[in-house]
């Protein structure tokens, strides 16, 4: 019972902070432009308009399955990051869980649904597939490697312990490993499908991309997974590098606050072509990863 | 009268699994000179035993198909007979003779393909041949050491021989296990073997080698750590294989993509994952021996689903290129299905064991602080996951492409069978992590010396650094699944199934059968523009091994200038290096 | 002077069929309004450059005129699409693209007409070869007139579809539905041989199930 309350918990949170975010994310965007930019709600309205959608075509049972997998992957992800430090509640199923569990299942929805994409048979939504698998390949690296840091730096996997030896401000792993951090910030980036990285999902002009088959309310299914997804990997570098949060308006604020840093970068750089994307994590952040374990693991103060 | 023969066939390949149930205690037979041959059933052969039982008959099942090939079906059992030798071989004796019953056999299993060429037949034997004779120099020096054939750990350290023994027993596992620059047999034999019989070849005879490198490591005391000493928390020698290890993967992985035929990507792959194994056997841990083994077990079980379903499809089609397939998800599901799992188990993804294996490896890495290595590995293991999208977009999604393709059945039943036994293994397994760890790779960490990893329950995989649970993972994801599946299904709304294949937002156009819609082979192509990849791409292992040809020709050139027509010369600077070294003497008082 | 005061011809032919639709659907639920409600407040726009009206939409999206306030923001593909904007005349050509795009876009679907072309053909009413009343093709939901007509009233037109919606009001997709064949004749009077393929719409006549 606890579970299942919990669970329709985090789902619910990771919602609403998801369409609430993403609202403040185009007001913010619009403001920079000098707009007024849409109502806090709008992604609300929306994700509502395409689950009401009276019409819905799909291209064969894979085409309608792959939404499914890729809605299940986000709820499972939801699960399996723990929201809160120290308390009974929002903890899913987190304890069964770790760092690299969390890591591999943000990508299981993608490719379920990448199935559906090939399945429709439009050639441009496969080239957006494969851009999307490039993207992956560029950002996983330094990615992994920056919490690779943070694993070695606990020497544990599992989120809970990471999170319960950051006690204070000071032990922050944003303080005691800044490198980790500033390693994952990009491709962080990246893996939100945020500008300057969007290419792949570009959301209005781009025709080629993984949704450009779906429509209705299977495309309202991937608006919601896409929401809580964003919410699910900002708690996961919350837990990671700012020491969790003991309630929820806590975590709201942390949330929130690393979104403003993220959102604040993708506003400025205009946007890379794929492979550009990719070379550019290869050089940029993960060679700064590579300077980071040579510092930390390599010299001898490191070790 | 071919009844009888295909019945007696399937015994025979059911003769492992007999081995490994009913084998007693171990057997000498004394051979000349007091040395005697010695069989024997340790853990660690008997784990690689369980893997060739349990994929004997699903390769011979498909086999049995048509009129009986009486001459392959002789081949195959010389080839089982082979294996086993092998793997109960007590002595290097044994070891030896069953390598060579292995190679040979499987040469002229390879030969029976219509498709096999002059070039694919030379390389095949050529490397396997190298193999074997590398194997017996090092078994020479091995007798050298210790004065007797038993496979066991030898006393001495230091001293050139031990790491000659490394260097030579070393180089012959990983020409088997197809390690670059040695893997250029490995494509061209898995792509132009029987189509049935390279899902044996890459799922079974690659972990002979596999075998060998962890029979190496037990060699030594202290394992690969008395070589070379330890760098960071590993042995210094296991980085360098780790190293080896995880270039050929990544190379490999990117030679996949860039594939265009289906039987050349799983070849590729498979030197790929193999390439994690060998990375995991440099890291020497328990952890790492875990994955490594672990890696082999899933290894094993997805490229005999792979390599049987692709085998099934070109059966049905009669194509293997990536172009002249598409839109078989209608037309064979099943095989679709076996597609799916195979490559999410090749990915690595959740649910499915191939996690597992990945997390004991990476979290080996995290433990031994190699963490470079990770990268690299994290990045050939998330290249992966394209070619594996091109795997099962190319034959099964889009659209078809060929006659062929458009009228194709569903394969026959002696090929559906081993599918679905192995889906069925590798969802099992994937649920229970726990289960493998505890009954089929801690034994063999006890036997190695190594401490067993243990599992608290069969669906939880636990380390020193976290773990995770089989069984509360699938049944999140299976419920939210269902739940979200159901709800949408019921609130559904009107949906309906596009009308024509060719109902396509295609920029107010309209496609047609004439339009090129399959993106198959294409796929990846643009992956050229990222510089690494494409140099990766640019260069072959060809033309790296003509080069290193080139250079040495050229380095003895360059010594062959010494020796000038005029003996003069060359007398003259032999008689200024002598003084010079006696100079050199006098200087540091004669205490060179 | 000929004076007309009674439509005639196939003008009468239209307007019979929108009355009828008024009737039938003339009351709305407090469900449909909801819905309604919430559909209004979101619109994504297949700006489909068919004619010079295009120029209009670019200052209308940009920050000048900034449509994302009213929750108006283009969409790439036809599938993702609410709002089909005809922006000016029709080339025959163009119409056929328009009409396969139309049909590809999931109800409900409305179509806003800019400019005097799309009314009546405008500057090109003896034209062989556009069109000159779009609503012979494709149900109209909105006309906005003028030649162009500026953003502002792009804005207006936009914000008058929206109240339409939000009154749960049946829109022109319905009339596109019940009527195909009268569309599809017109269509074909035009374009010949030349038509979109038709497993965009046959399921129409099945009654809508799927």
């Amino acid at each position: 019972m606890h579970a299942i309350v919990d669970s329709l918990a985090m789902i619910g949170i990771s919602y609403v902070m998801g369409f609430l975010f993403y609202g403040f994310y185009r007001q913010f965007n619009a403001r920079v432009q000098r707009r007024w930019g849409p109502s806090l709600w709008q992604n609300f309205f929306d994700n509502m308009k395409f689950l009401l959608k009276t019409e819905t075509l799909t291209h064969g049972p894979m085409f309608f399955l792959g939404p499914m997998i890729i809605a299940a992957g986000a709820i499972t992800t939801v699960l399996f990051v723990p929201f809160l430090k120290d308390s009974d509640w929002l903890q899913g199923f987190s304890e069964h869980g770790n760092l690299i569990l969390i890591i591999y299942l943000l990508v299981v929805g993608p490719l379920g649904n990448a199935l559906a994409v090939g399945s429709s048979g439009n050639p441009f939504g496969v080239m957006g597939v494969t851009r999307g698998l490039t993207r992956l390949m560029g950002l996983e690296v330094p990615f992994f490697l920056g919490l690779a840091l943070v694993m070695l730096q606990h020497e544990t996997t599992s989120v809970h312990a990471i999170m319960a030896a950051q006690d204070g401000l000071a032990q922050w792993n944003l303080f005691t490993n800044p490198i980790a951090f500033i390693v994952i910030l990009l491709p962080f980036i990246a893996s939100q499908n945020a500008s300057p990285f969007d290419v792949v999902g570009a959301p209005v002009e781009v025709y080629a991309g993984p949704r450009v088959e779906f429509g209705g309310r299977l495309l309202g299914l991937l608006m919601t997974q896409n929401m809580m997804m964003t919410v699910a990997k900002l708690v996961l570098v919350v837990d990671l590098f700012m020491g969790g949060a003991g309630n929820v308006p806590i975590l709201i604020l942390k949330a929130f606050s690393l979104f403003l840093l993220t959102a604040s970068i993708s506003l400025v750089f205009p946007r890379l072509k794929t492979e550009q994307t990719v070379d550019f994590f290869w050089k940029v952040p993960l060679g700064l990863g590579v300077l980071g374990v040579i510092a930390t693991v390599w010299l001898p103060w490191g070790a | 009268m071919s009844l009888m023969i295909k019945i007696l066939f399937l015994a025979v390949s059911l003769s492992p699994a007999l081995t490994l149930s009913t084998w007693g205690e171990s057997l000498a037979w004394p051979l000349f000179g007091g040395i005697e041959l010695l069989f024997d059933l340790n853990p660690i052969s008997a784990f690689f035993l369980l893997l060739l039982a349990l994929g004997a008959p699903l390769v011979a099942l498909p086999m049995l198909r048509g009129a009986p090939d009486r001459p392959a079906y002789a081949l195959y059992a010389l080839l089982l007979l082979g294996m086993q030798l092998l793997l109960l071989a007590g002595d290097f004796i044994g070891f030896f003779v069953g390598w060579e019953i292995m190679t040979w056999s499987s040469y002229l299993l390879l030969l029976r393909s219509s498709r096999t060429d002059l070039e694919g037949a030379q390389s095949y034997i050529l490397f396997n041949l190298a193999s074997a004779f590398l194997l017996l120099a090092g078994i020479l020096v091995f007798h050298s050491l210790t004065g007797d054939f038993r496979i066991q750990a030898i006393d001495q350290l230091g001293g050139p021989e031990p790491l000659a023994l490394a260097v030579l027993f070393g180089l012959a596992f990983l020409i088997k296990v197809g390690t670059l620059p040695l893997h250029l047999w490995v494509p061209r034999a898995y792509d132009q073997a029987p189509d049935i019989f390279s899902a044996f070849l890459s799922a079974l005879m690659s972990k002979m080698g596999v075998y060998g490198l962890i029979l190496l490591a037990t060699l030594f005391p202290e394992a690969l750590s008395g070589l070379l000493g330890r760098l960071l928390n590993g042995p210094a020698a296991g980085y360098i294989l780790a190293w080896i290890g995880v270039i050929t993967s990544i190379v490999a992985t990117f030679k996949a993509i860039s594939q265009e035929d289906m039987k050349r990507l799983l070849a590729y792959s498979s030197i790929a994952q193999v390439g994690y194994i060998t990375t995991a056997i440099g890291v020497g841990s328990s952890l790492a021996i875990g994955g490594a083994l672990f890696q082999a077990l899933v290894h094993t079980l997805v490229k005999l689903l792979l390599f049987i379903t692709v085998a099934g499809i070109i059966l049905q089609t009669g194509r293997r290129r990536f172009n002249d397939l598409g839109h078989l998800i209608d037309r064979m599901p099943i095989s679709f299905l076996a597609v799916l799992i195979g490559i999410i188990g090749l990915a690595g993804m959740p649910p499915l064991p191939g996690f597992a294996a990945k997390y004991l490896i990476f979290v080996s890495l995290i433990d031994a602080r190699w963490l470079l290595l990770l990268a690299a590995m994290l990045l050939s293991s998330t290249a992966a996951f394209i070619y594996c999208y091109k795997l099962i977009y190319a034959p099964f999604l889009g659209h078809a492409n060929s006659p062929e393709a458009k009228t194709a059945t569903e394969a026959p039943w002696p090929y559906l069978v081993p599918q679905v036994i192995l889906m069925g293994l590798l969802v099992a397994l994937g649920i229970f992590p726990g289960f493998g760890i505890q009954f089929l790779i801690d034994p063999v960490l006890t036997a190695l010396g190594l401490a067993p990893i243990g599992a608290p329950s069969w669906g939880e995989l636990a380390t020193p650094y976290g773990g995770y649970d089989g069984v509360v993972l699938m049944t999140v994801f299976g419920t939210a699944f269902a739940l979200v599946t159901g709800g949408f299904f019921l609130l559904r709304g009107r949906m309906r199934r596009a009308g024509s294949p060719y109902d396509l937002s295609y920029a107010g156009e309209v496609p047609t059968a004439d339009t090129p819609l399959h993106y198959g082979a294409g796929m990846g192509r643009e992956l050229r523009r990222i510089p690494l990849i494409g140099w990766i791409l640019l260069h072959t292992t060809t033309g790296f091994l003509t080069g290193l040809t080139r250079q040495s020709l050229a380095a003895a050139g360059l010594l062959g200038g010494f020796y000038g027509r005029n003996p003069q010369t060359w007398i003259l600077l032999a008689v200024l290096l002598f003084a010079l070294a006696l100079t050199l003497v006098t200087l540091t008082g004669g205490a060179l | 002077m000929y004076h007309k005061s009674e439509c005639e011809g196939f003008q009468c032919e239209q307007r019979m069929l929108e009355e009828s639709l008024g009737q039938e659907n003339a009351q709305t639920g407090l469900v449909d309004r909801l819905v309604g409600w919430l559909r209004q407040r979101s619109l994504f726009v297949l700006a489909y450059g068919t004619g010079c009206g295009a120029i209009e939409m670019r200052p209308l999206m940009t920050s000048r005129f900034d449509a994302e306030r009213f929750g108006i923001i283009g969409a790439p593909t036809p599938r993702q699409a609410d709002v089909l904007v005809i922006s000016g005349y029709l080339a025959l050509k163009t119409l056929k693209r328009v009409i396969r795009s139309y049909e590809q876009m999931q109800e409900p679907k409305y179509v806003i007409a800019l400019g005097s072309c799309a009314i009546n053909g405008g500057m090109y009413w003896d034209s062989y070869n556009t069109i000159k009343q779009l609503d012979h093709y494709l149900p109209v939901d909105m006309y906005i007139n003028g030649c162009m007509p500026r953003p502002e009233a792009l804005i207006e037109g936009f914000a008058a579809l929206q109240k339409k919606i939000g009154r749960g009001e049946p829109s022109g997709f319905k009339r596109y539905r019940e009527n195909i064949d009268w569309y599809k004749a017109n269509q074909r009077r035009v374009l010949g041989e030349n038509m979109p393929p038709d497993y965009t719409y046959d399921w129409y006549h099945a009654g809508g199930v799927a």
